[in-house]
C-alpha cells in the first residue's frame, strides 16, 4: 500500500542531486534511524564485541599489570573443566526450566480464572500484580528473613515442626534451589498470567461460541480451540520469562549467595564474581558469552515456534 | 521583630565568615582542598565522618566520607585504581588486601613519609605489629594502620559458672567446653561462628585453623591447603557446628553471628574486638551483665599468638602530589593520640596505640582493653595470608568449608579440591 503512494510522488521531477526520490527517501530514513543505530552500536554491539574479544585473552586487571595475553579458546576450555562452572550451567538450566514451567502452569490457570471480565476479577488482577512491582533484591531479602530458622515467620515453625530440618531450607543443598525457584515463581507468575490473559481477551469470541453451540465441552474447547489460538501468546510469555530467568542473579545473590556449597550458583552469579570481584575479565567474558549463547539458542527455538504457531493460527 | 533579628544574625554571620576566610588563608594551609575517602562500613566510619569537620577546622581541608559495604568498597576502589579515575584520595584498606595493593602499586608508598614524621607521629606508641601487618608488604608501606582489631573470645560468665566450667585456655578445651555447654532444648549453644558461604565462613574458619595449628601457606609461601593440620582443624570446625552451634549458624555472616551472641543464644564466640562495645550496650544486647572477654585459646604446645585484623588508610597513587601530601596530613591527624582517643570514646572500637589502650577514660568505659593490649603484643596478622591471591583463595575456601558444613562433603576431599585450584593461582 505504501508503495503506491510513494510511487505516485515518485513521478515528480528529481532534484539536481541526481538521486532518485526513493534513494533519497531511503537516505532520509537511514538518517532518522542513525541516532538509534549509533546508540545500539555503542551500548550493545560494541561491548558485546569487546566481550567476545576479551574472552580469548588471559586478562586479569589485578595481576600482571593488566596485561593481555592471547590464549585462544583456553578460557572456554577452563570453563568446561571447572566443576563450579559446570554446576552453574546445570543450576541455571534447572532454575530456568523449573521456574518457567511452574510460572506457566500456574499463570495459565490464573489467566483462565480471570478471563471473564468483571469487577471482582479486575480487583484480583490488581492485587496479583503486586509481587511483580517489587524489586527482586527486596523479594530475596524478604524471603530470606521469612525463612530464617532463628526468627523467620515461616522458617522458625518449619524447623520447629521438623519440616525443613533444624538448619532450614536455604541451608540445605537439596532444598535450596527448589526454594529459590519458588521465590521466583512467587514473583513472576502474575506477569505470565497477565500476558496470557491479554492473549485470551483478544481471542475471537465467535469461534468459541460456535464451538460451545456445537456441543464441545469446556475441556474440548480449551484443548482444541483456546490453546491453539493462544499459542503465539504462550510462546511470547515463555520467551520473555526464559530470557529473564536464565540470567537470574539478584534473588539468588541475596538469599543464598550461590550456596550452600555451589547448590544455587548460577552462571550470572559466577560471572559477576569472576568479573567484578576477581577482575578476571577474560574468564568472566567467556561466562557471559556462554550465557548469551544459551539464551540466543533458546530464543531462536521459541521464535521459530511462535512463527509456526502464528501461521497455523492464521490458517484456522 | 523576628525579621530584624534574622537580618542582624545574617549580617553578623557574613562578617564572621569574612573574618574566618581572611584567617584561613594565613594559618590553614590546606584551605580549599577536598579529600574524598572511601570507607568500609565498620564502626569507625560514622565516627570519622563525625570528626572530619575538626580536621577542617584545624587545616582547612574538607573530608568527604563515602561509606560503603565490603563488596562495594572493593569493587569501587579497584575500579578507581585500575581506571586511574582518581575518584578517591584516601581508601580504607583491609589488612588482607596489602599484597594486591603492593603488587599493583595502587597506593603511595608511605615509607619515607613515616621516617620523616616519626617523631611527630609518636611512632613508638603504636604497636609494631600494626605497622608491620596493616600495610607493610614486600618492603613497601601501602597503607597506614588506623584501626586494629584483635581476635578475642567473648563468653558468658553465667553459663560457664552454672555448668561449673572454667574459661577454656586451650583450643582443645574450647571444643569440649562448647559441646558441654550446648543444650538445644533450652536454646543454649556452646559456640557460634560464621557458616555462610563466602568470606564469612572462610575468615572464621581461618581463625580456628590458625589456633589449631593449621596454615594456608607452607614455609616457602606456596599453598598447602590440604595439609594434615588443616584437614583436622576443618573436622573440628564441623564437629563444633554439628554439636555445639545454633542450627542457623551455617547461614550466619558476621551480623547474624554477633546478633545471636547478643541475644544470648550462644555461650562462647570468637570474634573481632570491634564488636565488643556492642555487648555492653543495653539497647542492643541481652548479655550486658554476663559477658566477658578474654584472649583466644591456642592449641597445646603451639606458640601463643593472637589473630590480628583491621584497617589501614592508603593514599591513591594516581592523585597529584599536593593532594597526596594533604591526604597524608589527614592520616597523621587520624592516627594522632588525641584523635584516636576521641574516635574510641565514640565507640569506634579501633585501636593502634599503647597509650589509647592504657587511657583511664577509655578503660572505664570498655573494661576489656587490657585483653586487646595482650593480643596486640603477640599478634599474628598473617594467618589470613596477605598475598595478592588471597581474595580467590578466600573464595575457594568459602565454598569448600561451607560444603563441608552443610553439603556432606568430606574435609579432605573439599580441601584437596581447593589446593588443586589454588595451586593454579601461583
Amino acid at each position: 500500500m505504501t508503495t503506491t503512494s510513494v510511487g505516485s510522488i515518485d513521478l515528480a521531477p528529481s532534484r539536481a542531486s541526481g538521486l532518485r526520490f526513493s534513494d533519497r527517501r531511503k537516505l532520509f530514513l537511514v538518517a532518522l534511524a542513525l541516532p538509534a543505530i549509533l546508540y545500539v552500536v555503542l551500548v550493545a554491539v560494541w561491548p558485546l564485541a569487546q566481550g567476545i574479544w576479551y574472552s580469548f585473552f588471559d586478562y586479569n586487571l589485578l595481576r600482571g599489570g593488566g596485561r593481555r595475553t592471547f590464549v585462544g579458546l583456553d578460557n572456554y576450555i577452563a570453563l568446561w573443566a571447572d566443576a563450579t562452572a559446570r554446576r552453574a550451567v546445570i543450576n541455571t538450566f534447572l532454575f530456568t526450566f523449573g521456574a518457567v514451567t511452574l510460572e506457566f502452569v500456574i499463570g495459565l490457570g490464573l489467566a483462565l480464572l480471570l478471563w471473564r471480565d468483571g469487577r471482582f476479577n479486575r480487583i484480583c488482577l490488581a492485587f496479583l500484580l503486586i509481587p511483580v512491582t517489587i524489586t527482586p533484591i527486596v523479594v530475596g531479602l524478604i524471603f530470606r528473613a521469612l525463612l530464617a530458622v532463628d526468627y523467620g515467620f515461616f522458617g522458625y515453625y518449619l524447623a520447629e515442626w521438623g519440616i525443613s530440618g533444624p538448619r532450614g531450607f536455604l541451608a540445605n543443598t537439596t532444598t535450596a534451589l527448589p526454594v529459590v525457584i519458588l521465590i521466583d515463581v512467587w514473583e513472576w507468575t502474575p506477569l505470565v498470567a497477565l500476558i496470557l490473559l491479554a492473549g485470551l481477551k483478544s481471542l475471537p469470541t465467535d469461534i468459541l461460541e460456535a464451538a460451545a453451540a456445537d456441543g464441545a465441552t469446556a475441556l474440548q474447547r480449551f484443548r482444541m480451540v483456546v490453546l491453539p489460538l493462544l499459542l503465539p501468546t504462550v510462546f511470547l510469555a515463555l520467551v520473555l520469562r526464559v530470557m529473564d530467568a536464565f540470567r537470574v542473579f539478584d534473588i539468588i545473590f541475596v538469599t543464598t549467595g550461590g550456596g550452600p556449597a555451589d547448590a544455587t550458583t548460577s552462571l550470572m552469579l559466577y560471572g559477576v564474581k569472576q568479573g567484578l570481584e576477581f577482575f578476571n575479565i577474560g574468564f568472566a567474558s567467556a561466562i557471559g558469552n556462554l550465557t548469551i549463547l544459551c539464551i540466543a539458542l533458546m530464543c531462536a527455538v521459541f521464535t521459530l515456534l511462535i512463527r509456526r504457531a502464528d501461521v497455523r493460527a492464521n490458517e484456522r | 521583630m523576628i525579621k530584624t533579628s534574622f537580618w542582624k544574625l545574617g549580617t553578623a554571620g557574613l562578617v564572621m565568615a569574612g573574618l574566618a576566610g581572611g584567617a584561613s588563608a594565613a594559618d590553614k594551609p590546606l584551605a580549599g582542598v577536598t579529600l574524598t575517602l572511601a570507607s568500609q562500613n565498620d564502626q569507625y566510619a560514622p565516627v570519622i565522618a563525625k570528626l572530619a569537620p575538626k580536621f577542617e577546622e584545624a587545616t582547612g581541608a574538607k573530608v568527604k566520607v563515602d561509606i560503603l559495604d565490603y563488596g562495594s568498597l572493593l569493587t569501587k576502589t579497584q575500579a578507581d585504581f585500575v581506571g586511574d579515575t582518581k575518584s578517591y584520595d584516601l581508601v580504607t584498606m583491609d589488612i588482607v588486601w596489602a599484597g594486591q595493593y603492593a603488587d599493583n602499586k595502587y597506593t603511595v608508598d608511605l615509607t619515607d613519609w613515616i621516617k620523616r614524621d616519626a617523631a611527630e607521629m609518636q611512632l613508638d606508641d603504636i604497636y609494631p605489629a600494626m605497622i608491620k601487618y596493616i600495610g607493610q608488604y614486600d618492603g613497601k608501606q601501602v597503607a597506614f594502620p588506623f584501626a586494629g582489631y584483635a581476635a578475642v573470645l567473648a563468653y558468658r560468665k553465667d553459663l560457664l559458672d552454672a555448668a561449673g566450667l572454667k574459661v577454656p585456655e586451650t583450643a582443645e578445651d574450647f571444643v569440649t567446653t562448647a559441646i558441654k555447654l550446648t543444650n538445644p532444648d533450652k536454646k543454649t549453644y556452646g559456640f557460634v561462628a560464621n557458616g555462610q558461604k563466602g568470606p564469612a565462613v572462610a575468615q572464621d574458619w581461618l581463625q580456628y585453623n590458625a589456633q589449631l595449628g593449621g596454615s594456608v601457606l607452607d614455609a616457602s609461601g606456596k599453598p598447602a591447603i590440604n595439609s594434615e593440620a588443616n584437614i583436622n582443624s576443618l573436622k573440628v570446625y564441623k564437629e563444633l557446628f554439628d554439636k555445639a552451634a545454633p542450627p542457623g549458624a551455617v547461614d550466619y555472616d558476621w551480623g547474624g553471628r554477633e546478633e545471636s551472641f547478643r541475644q544470648g543464644l550462644a555461650a562462647m564466640m570468637e570474634t573481632w574486638s570491634v564488636g565488643a562495645p556492642g555487648y555492653y550496650d543495653p539497647s542492643m544486647s541481652k548479655v550486658v551483665d554476663t559477658v566477658a572477654i578474654t584472649t583466644t585459646p591456642v592449641a597445646k604446645g603451639l606458640p601463643v599468638k593472637y589473630g590480628l585484623g583491621g584497617w589501614g588508610m592508603g593514599i591513591n597513587a594516581d592523585i597529584d602530589p599536593a593532594q597526596q601530601e594533604a591526604a597524608w596530613q589527614f592520616i597523621k591527624w587520624l592516627t594522632s593520640p588525641e584523635v584516636q582517643k576521641e574516635l574510641n570514646l565514640e565507640g569506634a572500637g579501633s585501636y593502634i596505640r599503647k597509650s589509647t589502650l592504657a587511657d583511664p577514660d577509655l578503660n572505664k568505659k570498655f573494661p576489656f582493653l587490657p585483653v586487646l593490649a595482650k593480643s596486640f603484643e603477640n599478634a599474628d596478622g598473617d594467618y589470613r595470608p596477605r598475598i595478592p591471591q588471597y581474595p580467590e583463595i578466600q573464595d575457594l575456601l568459602g565454598t569448600a568449608v561451607n560444603a563441608v558444613l552443610v553439603g556432606g562433603v568430606e574435609p579432605k576431599a573439599a580441601l584437596d579440591e581447593v589446593q588443586e585450584k589454588a595451586a593454579k593461582l601461583f
